[in-house]
């Protein structure tokens, strides 16, 4: 197996892709770490900060991405190793640092871990973060097992060290959020004593300044960043992180890295073709070791790419083979690009096992068996879809009933532009369908601000735009100062839920506590607005009524940006979860039912999970395994029918 | 073990304790000298999303976190819908299904665009297609022992009856400690008896409580 | 009469702009809302039939059933309506007040329906700077808080509806036109209840030619002056051609040809000048801002004014013939005005399933489009 396997000693301990990353962070002697949540990469940082009193080390939640490789890279320059952690959405909010980063190069080891989502199992998109690491022109390292995502970034802290410059470690989902057998190692004994030597000459790599460019003189940077880079490849051809296994001259090479090397020998021992396909496991997928790449491509004529997302190996590898055609002949790829291999969404071992019966003309796949037909056919009616929404007792469904309320009473087709949280659902029915921008992370309140310019026009059209807490912070503050410096007459409304909720709970600047569950500022946002000039209410979301009362009277006196601060804990908050505030009854000789008068205001709209229909007796009740006890949905009923008691402690 | 690697699901919804129980389970099969390898989807978790769990046991080596289709072993099942989602999926004429009988219904049911079947018919339906699979009350048990969030454990104390895999109370208990509060042992150790003892006794043979239909317009 | 949904009266009326605003299907459930003169819908309801549908006085109307149910025959199409008497009116000198919009009939009558428990409850239209706010009124003094006319539309039987869930059974209400034919509608029991009882116990309707939309007028305003300390608004009798309006600064005048560009649209299709449907029917006596034309139509309607004027709550004389006849002209123009309009729309008595705004006899509607034009 790979790199840290061979010492038998210690018994293999099951490990989270994200638990082997941290704790390879750590065996490397990290003294900083800093990231920004977001799935599928928080529980790095959350381990860390776990180990940090014990570890003596720093972790931080950063406001955003960017200042998160700003910290750490502060660190690397003071000769510490430090990591960085984010979702791969936040690559593209660091990525003006990264690159001047890449440009002036580090000192103590620095790694950037991050984590993609192929398939957005649970994000906006499935971005690729992978082409990052040629436009940066720094080494890509991408964990094929749960010891590889150990051992690699222990190892990432040592090539940074090597080629001072940091290093870029991307997992996947099914590699961050899946587990499997990690033996650990040892974790060092020392600490580093920090020191940022500045005296030295501009030139100096060791005591000078660390600028990341020279004027008109690109030479002077950007070269020596390129030989790192040759250096990385140099390095990478003996890299014990990419492995072969199949025959000597195997009649399809698969080259293939991270999770999907797992389908690759999944299909491959599934259609007992291990001595007919070989599996070329890269790990080091960036820059590409040339001549071992070519070496296994002189050995067959056939390959298939198997990777998620964007071509990446594929690209580079075909680019190798086109440098190399002299030598190595004509080749045949199967991937991405052929169709064999699919261009969107994440992959598993059944889709690996079509692309080979295609290739390789094997008999295609039996028609599903009688069994599997059955089974589909109970599941037509007794598997009913789920669809996303919003928790029981959550506060943004109280929100978004009232925000649409408002705009639907104000009559001038207003509309919400949203961004990156749990509130992106309100596109769907559990929020009312009230969303209706959305991109990222503070970009509500930017478009919401341009939408707001355009008004000059004759354009009547209400806006508002809503942000997260979490988000306010990261992202929207810029937005919200170009909307008041320019009169943009807006709406932003906070959905201040007191933390990264979607993300399990991560503290922002906004709350009084730090990573390491230390004391912090808590940053008063509604202090912010009042000090950027922004007219700012803050309401109980929980408060229908007078929610929607000043959300209407806002929306009519838009003359600048204004802001509103809906302001509920999340139903999941540590304060709040498993505890019912009232005990949530219906009364069914007053539900009104499916009746003229309300037909089912509650289970048919509102649609909180609480919430159950009973078909026979033809009122609504409460699911009490489900119900949250938040009360919102008595002060829907029309009738008075849902009663709340304040529920015993 | 019948199988290598032997392949379980734990399925259910957002907000029952699937991860919990997927990585105790794993941790007290590697307690037990096995190789495992889990696979997650938790990202809509707590959003009313299904929620799935593979889990990979093996004498040897790393394998896929994601089973390949109709090739599982073993369906643990937090809800009944999921059963049959699962199966439809990864079910073959040789698994073996341990469901809870406890419908959580989809908001689309709620709402009443779409109708949930009365889990007898689930029931039926899923035991047509594999004789021995098997039902139990976990929630209303759970609900008794006064949280309903007990019943994933349950049904973990219900499945160490019924698979060849070591699943022993041993492992249970030094695992569960590791995962939750201290005063939270005695309650999950009970709540894993719990389900051992229903699978002995056979009591889930019935459903007891009469099982409406719920949502869609009659 | 032919009942539908939600649905048909989103697309037909409030999408089509024929809503008035009257507040007939608000606060019935919680799907219609009204905000500032304009009603909402705020999520879709999928009931076929609703009360929403058969209160709407723009939708499939039938005013011969109507007619039928309240005084015994089919419409005729007269000017004026089915009526028992016309007279002038004033508030007695046991009620007076600065803000009667005329001579205070109206508040007069409400105050001594309530008083003499005739009516439980008052619906009223109060106003809250220049937005008409209904009001479910208890005690008589607040009858006359309540005085004085807002020229634009207001939600006022939203108040009746919530009275009626309130459980109370004896319910006065002061309504424009479209409103006392919303009104007319709800009291026939559309939904055919099996429990249904008419819990409205006086109607007093007002003259009406067309009402404003508030957003509108009040936007119109907001170039001129602070809407906000508006005292009284008015329209002075022809040929005076303007609008008044005082604040704490005193009077100023509009053109009323300014003002008439904020008419609600849907008042264009109102066949209805005086209210017909309902008990008593009062407006402005032509060039006597100080006093009232009354009309008598219902045997309740005369009893209440005959009790009210002995006990010294109302003075009435006889209306002098030529008065009569302007008001009848007016009327019969009005009427003739707007079933062209709704004619031209295809929205009269239509066939093969489509709906209508309006159902009548074609004799009536002959009558109509026979009467008076012009000057
Ligand atoms: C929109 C509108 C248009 C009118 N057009 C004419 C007309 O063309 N010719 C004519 O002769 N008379 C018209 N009137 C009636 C007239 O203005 C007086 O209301 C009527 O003469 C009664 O006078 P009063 O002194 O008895 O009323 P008051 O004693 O002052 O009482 C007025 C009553 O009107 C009610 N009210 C006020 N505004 C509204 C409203 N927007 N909707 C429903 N109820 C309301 C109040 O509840 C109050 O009870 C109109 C009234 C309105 C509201
Ligand atoms: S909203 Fe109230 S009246 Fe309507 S169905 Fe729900 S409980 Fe019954
Ligand atoms: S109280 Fe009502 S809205 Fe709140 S969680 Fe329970 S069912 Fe949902």
């Amino acid at each position: 197996m790979t790199a840290g396997a061979k010492k038998r000693k210690e018994a293999p301990r099951l490990l989270m892709g994200n638990e082997a990353i941290a704790r390879g962070a750590l065996e490397a002697g990290i003294q900083i770490a800093s990231g920004y949540p977001g799935t599928p990469s928080s529980e790095i940082i959350e381990n860390l900060s776990r180990s940090a009193a014990e570890r003596n080390i720093y972790v931080e939640w950063s406001t955003n991405e960017k200042v998160a490789t700003e910290v750490a890279a502060a660190a690397s320059f003071a000769g510490l190793r430090a990591l960085c952690v984010m979702k791969q959405n936040g690559v593209n909010v660091a990525s003006d640092f990264l690159l001047h980063l890449a440009h002036s190069g580090t000192r103590g080891g620095m790694v950037l871990v991050s984590c993609d989502d192929p398939g957005a199992l649970s994000s906006v998109n499935e971005g690729d973060s992978r082409p990052f690491a040629r436009i940066l022109e720094v080494p890509l390292l991408e964990p094929g097992d749960f010891q590889e995502a150990k051992d690699m970034t222990k190892w990432a802290f040592e090539l940074s060290e090597e080629i001072r410059n940091f290093v870029f470690l991307r997992s996947v989902t099914r590699m961050s959020h899946a587990s499997g057998s990690v033996i650990i190692g040892d974790l060092p004994a020392e600490t580093r004593r920090p020191a940022f030597r500045h005296k030295g000459s501009l030139l100096d790599p060791d005591n000078g300044p660390v600028i990341s460019l020279f004027p008109g003189i690109p030479e002077l940077k950007h070269g020596p960043q390129q030989e790192k880079l040759r250096r990385a490849a140099d390095i990478f051809e003996k890299s014990p992180f990419n492995t072969y296994q199949g025959p000597e001259k195997p009649e399809l090479l698969i080259v293939t890295s991270s999770a999907c090397s797992l389908y690759s020998r999944e299909a491959v021992h599934l259609l007992g073709l291990k001595d007919r396909v070989g599996i070329l496991k890269m790990g080091t997928t960036w820059p590409l070791p040339p001549e071992l790449v070519k070496r296994h491509l002189a050995g067959t004529d056939r390959i298939l790419f198997v990777e998620e997302v964007m071509p990446f190996l594929e690209e580079n590898v075909k680019i190798l083979a086109a440098e190399a055609a002299t030598d190595l002949g004509i080749k045949y790829f199967y991937g991405k690009k052929s169709g064999h291999i699919p261009s969107v969404g994440e992959l598993n071992p059944d889709l690996v096992l079509s692309a080979l019966r295609k290739i390789l003309n094997l008999p295609s796949e039996k028609d599903p068996s009688d069994f599997l037909k059955k089974a589909e056919s109970i599941a037509a009616s007794a598997a009913p879809h789920r669809e996303l929404t919003f928790c029981p007792g959550c506060p943004h469904r109280a929100s978004y009933w009232s925000i649409h309320n408002a705009i639907e009473l104000d009559g001038r087709e207003g509309f919400v532009c949203g961004d990156i949280g749990c509130y992106t659902l309100g596109f769907l029915p559990c929020g009312f369908g009230t969303l209706k921008t959305i991109h990222s992370m503070g970009s509500g309140t930017g478009i919401a601000g341009g939408f707001g310019q355009i008004r000059r026009f004759a354009m009547n059209q209400p806006i508002l735009a809503v942000c997260g807490d979490s988000t306010f912070f990261h992202a929207a503050i810029p937005a919200l100062i170009n909307a008041v410096h320019h009169r943009s007459p807006i709406t932003v409304i906070v959905l201040d839920n007191r933390g990264t909720a979607m993300t399990g709970f991560q503290p922002h600047p906004g709350l009084a506590v730090s990573a390491m569950g230390e004391q912090a500022v808590d940053i008063d946002m509604a202090e912010i607005c009042r000090a950027l000039g922004a007219r700012v209410e803050i309401r109980d979301p929980f408060d229908l009524e007078e929610t929607q009362r000043t959300l209407n009277l806002m929306m009519e006196e838009a003359g600048g940006a204004q802001v509103l601060i809906l302001r509920q804990a999340c139903g999941l908050s540590p304060e709040k979860k498993g505890k019912k505030l009232f005990e949530v009854k219906v009364d069914e000789s007053v539900c009104v039912g499916e009746n003229c008068g309300c037909n089912r205001l509650c289970t048919r709209i509102f649609r909180c999970p609480g919430l159950l229909w009973d078909g026979q007796k033809k009122t609504a009740r409460i699911d009490e395994v489900i119900c949250a006890g938040c009360g919102v949905c008595a002060g829907i009923c029309p009738s008075g029918a849902i009663t709340k008691r304040e529920a015993q402690a | 073990m019948t199988a290598d690697p032997y392949n379980i699901i734990i399925t259910g919804v957002g907000g029952q304790g699937n991860v919990l129980a997927s990585r105790v389970l794993g941790n007290m099969l590697v307690r037990q000298g096995y190789e495992v390898t889990i696979g997650e989807t938790f990202g809509a978790t707590q959003r009313g999303g299904s929620v799935m769990s593979h889990l990979r046991i093996a004498k040897e080596g790393v394998w896929s976190p994601q089973i390949p289709r109709s090739r599982a072993h073993m369906i643990v099942s937090l809800e009944p819908a999921e059963a049959v989602r699962v199966l439809k999926d990864y079910g073959n004429e040789d698994v073996r299904i341990l469901s809870n009988t406890r419908p959580v219904y989809p908001v689309s049911v709620i709402a009443g665009d779409v109708v949930y079947p009365p889990v007898e018919e689930i029931r039926s339906g899923v035991q047509a297609l594999v004789p021995g699979a098997r039902f139990i009350d976990a929630t209303e048990e759970a609900l008794k022992m006064g949280n309903p969030i007990l019943s994933n454990i349950i049904m973990l104390g219900a499945l160490s009856g019924f698979t060849p895999l070591p699943i022993r109370r041993s492992d249970f208990k030094a695992v569960i400690s590791r995962f939750t509060p201290g005063d939270a042992l005695d309650m999950n150790l009970r709540a894993f008896d719990k389900g051992r003892e229903l699978m002995k006794k056979g009591k889930s043979k019935s459903v007891k409580r009469k099982q409406k239909s719920h949502g869609g317009k009659i | 009469m032919r009942v539908f949904g939600p649905k048909e009266l989103q697309t037909d009326i409030i999408e089509k702009g024929l809503c008035s605003g009257c507040g007939g299907c608000v606060d019935i459930c919680p799907y219609f809302r009204s905000h500032r003169g304009k009603t909402a819908m705020l999520f879709p309801c999928t009931l076929e039939k609703g009360s929403c549908y058969a209160f709407c006085p723009k939708a499939e109307v039938d005013l011969d059933e109507l007619s039928m149910r309240f005084f015994g025959r089919t419409f005729d199409g007269s000017p004026l309506g089915h009526h028992l008497s016309i007279q002038i009116s004033r508030a007695g000198g046991r009620v007076s007040s600065p803000n009667f919009q005329a001579g205070g009939t109206v508040s007069a009558l409400m105050a001594f329906a309530l008083m003499k428990g005739i009516v439980e409850a008052a619906v009223l239209t109060d106003r809250e700077k220049l937005l008409p706010l209904p009001r479910l009124v208890k005690d008589p003094s607040e009858v006359l808080r309540c005085a004085s006319s807002k020229y634009s539309a207001a939600p006022t039987l939203s108040a009746f509806n919530r009275a009626v869930r309130e459980g109370i059974d004896r319910i006065g209400v002061v309504a424009t036109p479209c409103q006392a034919l919303a009104l007319a509608q709800l009291r026939s029991n559309p939904l055919q209840k099996a429990d249904f009882k008419d819990p409205a116990a006086l109607v007093v309707g007002l003259f009406c030619t067309w009402s404003l939309d508030f957003r509108a007028f009040k936007d119109y305003l907001a170039g001129k002056m602070d809407p906000s300390i508006i005292r009284k608004v008015d329209i002075p009798p022809p040929p005076a051609e303007i609008m008044e309006i005082y604040d704490d600064q005193g009077k100023r005048e509009i053109p009323l040809a300014e003002v008439r560009q904020l008419v609600l649209p849907s008042c264009s299709f109102c066949l209805d000048m005086t209210a017909e449907f309902s008990d008593l029917s009062v407006g402005v006596l032509e060039g006597r801002p100080d006093l009232n034309t009354l009309i008598i139509r219902t045997e309740r309607g005369m009893e209440i004014v005959s009790q009210a004027r002995k006990e010294g709550f109302l003075f009435t004389e006889d209306l002098p013939e030529e008065n009569l006849k302007h008001l009848a002209w007016a009327a019969a123009n009005k009427k003739k005005r707007a079933l062209v309009k709704i004619k031209a729309e295809g929205l009269f008595n239509t066939g093969d399933g489509r709906r209508a705004v309006l159902r009548f006899s074609d004799e009536a509607a002959g009558a109509i489009l026979a009467g008076e034009d012009g000057k």
